[in-house]
């Protein structure tokens, strides 16, 4: 049988399966949905506030979800900001965009969050976030004084007094019983996880979720982890433990629960993507692809294939609180087969995570069961294959 | 009035610059006509093969106030120099290229004789920087700008910035090795690489690359463009308008010109340790935007070190003992001091040899990772966001009340906001680039200092802080 170039539904097919259901009350094998906003913005001049405001009115209000809440945002800055696609600003192709994460601080202050966190795990360095911010181009200050409380944390690495905190894999562990994380994460009543809209080299897509792979300090999962403590000074990334298996964490860390399981990334990746998601737990997804790139989740992919990488303007916005079913509707939208499994469409290499993820009851992943709100979801179509 | 004359004298009477004032280019025609095209530009000194030599030529250049030099290269005719320089109307000979060291001794002194300047533009090795003359010059030089890949791509690690191929801190070594005083202008030759076509930012950012320094690149131009040039196509003389134009920037009246190294790290090298390489651990530094000076052992004193916080000696067995006293005084009061792996030297560096091979990067890899840990977050003087394509230049006025960073951006595309933290409390800062009026810059408070944002960076521009 050949293979699916790409989810290339008929406008029949599309209408049907982009026909919104209202969310229903699920039996308990059911896994959960939750509405999902989208909406267009072509511009990142335009009014991020208003624009993420709207959106979260659709799905309930932020004021419900974080008011007096400490709120952890990771952000998705993938990648040394040293390096560019074809010399364009970081926001605009593969990272977050300051504007965005601007304007997301200050809704987050004014529906009264007690303290605004931004996360990441910069590449590569246990240095401040500001200092890697800086170095994206972003004005660092003005995000500070979007709102009271507003703190950084790059969490590659042990950066703030504390110990790191072990979150369990609720159920059957896929890869690691258990991660070892920054205490940022622990400390964190409302985790939004804020993505950029990408294809990816490994796991096919790069949305909510798979933001959350960041999470892990390279200090623990790194290349240059020690073997028994954690090397909180780490300067690599998380390839050889985490994609390839090729070593085990820091002993700090539980150990691989099958260490005879495939070593293959396209096996490994999307497993430890969804467990991630299910030991700490995203409370709100949001999915910039206002613009972004196609073809693969930074500038240092290559041979890949989908082929050459490009700059593209989808124009698009979603939010929601499942992360599984709010990445499921911007699958959707890049024109692939949320439900596709591997050999197919953006999974051709590697498993579906928003599958995997759904059987481990995070969330739903079929289309059928998710009430899209805001704009039809043909209106905001966009082909990420070339 | 005898003022009054000499301005009328200065306006309309081109008078020629002495050598230490000449702007070099290569020219390609010795059709008189040609010489519009520097009219009213700084390049003053145009240098040409020999094939070129003419009188007609060298007469409407020296009525212009231009100078113009030979070019003469190994197995070239040296007997009836001295008769055909003059024949030629021209000021100078260029030796391009590696003579024989006597052949080249004799040569010069009798051209001297004869009043012509002599500019020795061959290998870096041979520079004279203990004595030099009014020129120091090599035609080494590595073409400047990121290193692209055959695809097309910058090369960089995966994680890592873009590599920028540079001669500045050969160039920084240059100006440290010189006489104090020195009035001695460097001249590095390098050329496009050969059957590219070469973007104009290409030649604005080689002009940069020597300028930063204080230093002058011999330009050159590719085939093409210095046909089309001659035949004064029109988008060739814009490209050579924007040259001439940045040029005129540089040569600007402007606290940094002529301003003494800055930072708080000290990098004691010499020509046996490495100092006249590209890519080596000056170039390695400068990457990550440590303000760095070279102190050729020479000048290694307290007075040296006085403003040093930290310090990397690459080959301790060099230093005599009242050198290694200076040091020991040094991590005495306080600084901390690096040397390089014992038992390892720098390869002695061959005449045609500009970049270090492969195995000796890796060591010196080595050395610079110990120093980036010894750096660290720690600011030496600047500390510079945003900026992964860019180089800088960290220079103080000798009582330290004025500061400036000079930038120049290795990239083809206009970089938004960097952002720069300078050491300690400064009261102002102002900005100047290309064709730009002066502009003052908020300033803001930071743990180190003050902090400037930068909304735009061009090729180039320069900060300072007063």
């Amino acid at each position: 049988m050949a293979l699916r170039k790409s989810w290339a539904p008929s406008r029949r097919e599309l209408l049907s399966s982009f026909a919104a259901a209202p969310a229903v009350a699920l039996g308990a094998s059911t896994p959960p949905s939750a509405p999902v906003a989208i909406a267009r913005c072509t511009s990142y001049g335009e009014d991020q506030a208003a624009l993420l405001r709207g959106m979260f009115d659709k799905i309930g209000g932020l004021g419900a979800i974080v008011r007096g809440k400490t709120v952890t945002v990771k952000l998705n800055l993938t990648g040394s900001p040293a390096l560019r696609f074809q010399g364009k600003p970081l926001g605009s192709t593969h990272y977050s965009h300051p504007a965005q994460i601007g304007a997301l601080v200050r809704l987050l202050g004014d529906a009264g969050a007690r303290r605004i966190r931004l996360v990441e795990s910069g590449y590569g360095t246990a240095g401040p976030l500001e200092e890697y911010m800086l170095d994206s181009g972003w004005n660092v200050r003005a995000i500070k004084n979007a709102a009271p409380n507003v703190e950084f944390a790059n969490t590659n690495a042990l950066t703030v007094k504390g110990r790191y905190a072990r979150r369990k894999v609720p159920g059957n562990p896929l890869v690691f019983p258990s991660y070892m994380l920054h205490p940022a994460y622990e400390e964190t009543d409302v985790m939004v996880s804020m993505a950029k809209l990408k294809d990816h080299a490994t796991c096919g897509v790069t949305l909510a979720m798979k933001n959350m792979f960041g999470i892990t300090p390279a200090s623990i999962y790194g290349d240059d982890a020690g073997a028994d403590e954690p090397n909180e000074n780490p300067t690599k990334g998380r390839v050889d433990t985490c994609h390839f298996g090729k070593r085990q964490p820091a002993r700090i860390a539980e150990a691989e629960v099958d260490s005879q399981s495939s070593r293959e990334p396209g096996f490994r990746m999307p497993r430890i993507t969804a467990e991630l998601v299910a030991a700490r737990p995203i409370d709100i997804s949001i999915i910039d692809g206002i613009e972004t790139m196609a073809g693969g989740e930074g500038p240092w992919i290559r041979d890949h294939w989908r082929g050459a990488l490009r700059a593209v303007k989808p124009g698009i916005m979603v939010v929601g609180t499942n992360p599984v079913c709010t990445d499921t509707v911007a699958t959707a939208l890049m024109g692939y087969d949320p439900r596709a499994p591997r050999g197919q469409g953006a999974f051709r290499e590697c498993d579906n995570t928003l599958l995997l993820a759904e059987q481990m009851g995070i969330g739903a992943a079929d289309l059928k069961q998710i009430e899209v709100r805001g704009v039809r979801m043909e209106e905001l179509l966009f082909r990420f294959t070339a | 009035m005898v003022r009054a004359i000499g301005l009328y004298l200065t306006l309309v009477v081109p008078v020629m610059a002495g050598a230490t004032g000449w702007i070099p280019a290569r020219w390609y025609s010795n059709d008189p006509s040609t010489l519009e095209l520097v009219r009213a530009t700084p390049v003053n000194c145009l240098v040409l093969e020999s094939s070129l030599w003419s009188r007609a030529f060298g007469e409407q250049a020296a009525a212009m106030g231009v100078s113009v030099l030979g070019v003469v290269k190994p197995g070239d005719e040296l007997a009836d120099l001295t008769t055909r320089s003059a024949a030629a109307k021209l000021q100078g000979i260029v030796f391009e290229g590696v003579f024989p060291k006597e052949l080249l001794e004799r040569t010069t002194a009798m051209l001297r004789d004869s009043r012509l300047t002599v500019v020795e533009l061959g290998p870096r090795t041979r520079m004279t920087l203990n004595s030099p003359g009014d020129i120091v010059a090599t035609n080494q030089g590595v073409w400047p700008g990121i290193n692209i890949a055959d695809d097309g791509s910058a090369k960089s690690a995966p994680s890592g910035a873009p590599w920028i191929d540079t001669n500045t801190g050969f160039l920084r070594f240059v100006r440290s090795a010189l006489p104090a005083g020195s009035q001695s202008q460097i001249w590095i030759g390098y050329a496009p690489p050969p059957k590219q076509v070469i973007p104009v930012n290409r030649y604005l950012q080689a002009i940069a690359d020597a300028e930063l320094l204080g230093a002058h690149w011999l330009i050159t131009l590719d085939a093409d463009l210095s046909k089309r040039l001659m035949a004064r196509e029109e988008k060739a003389v814009d490209t050579w308008k924007k040259m001439t134009g940045l040029l005129g920037y540089f040569q600007s009246p402007g606290p940094w010109r002529n301003a003494t190294a800055y930072g708080g790290l000290a990098l004691v090298q010499d020509i046996e340790s490495g100092g006249l390489y590209s890519g080596g651990i000056l170039d390695m530094i400068s990457v990550k935007h440590t303000p760095v000076r070279a102190v050729p052992r020479r000048n290694l004193s307290d007075g040296e070190m006085k403003q040093v916080r930290m310090a990397v000696n690459v080959d301790p067995a060099l230093l005599d003992d009242a050198q290694k006293e200076v040091l020991r005084r040094f991590t005495r009061g306080g600084g901390t001091l690096l040397t390089a792996p014992p038992g390892w030297k720098f390869p002695p560096q061959r005449e045609d040899q500009i970049t270090l091979d492969k195995e000796d990067v890796k060591i010196l890899d080595q050395i610079w990772r110990e120093v980036n840990s010894m750096t660290g977050r720690h600011n030496l003087g600047a500390r510079l966001f945003n900026v992964a394509s860019v180089l800088s230049y960290l220079s103080s006025s000798d009582d330290g009340k004025r500061i400036s960073l000079q930038l120049v951006n290795y990239s083809d595309y206009e970089i938004e906001n960097v952002t720069v933290h300078l050491l300690g409390k400064w009261k102002s800062v102002k900005v100047r680039g290309p064709g730009k009026e002066d502009r003052s810059l908020p300033v803001f408070e930071t743990d180190d200092g003050t902090g400037v944002e930068l909304d735009r960076l061009g090729v180039t521009a320069v900060l300072v802080a007063e």
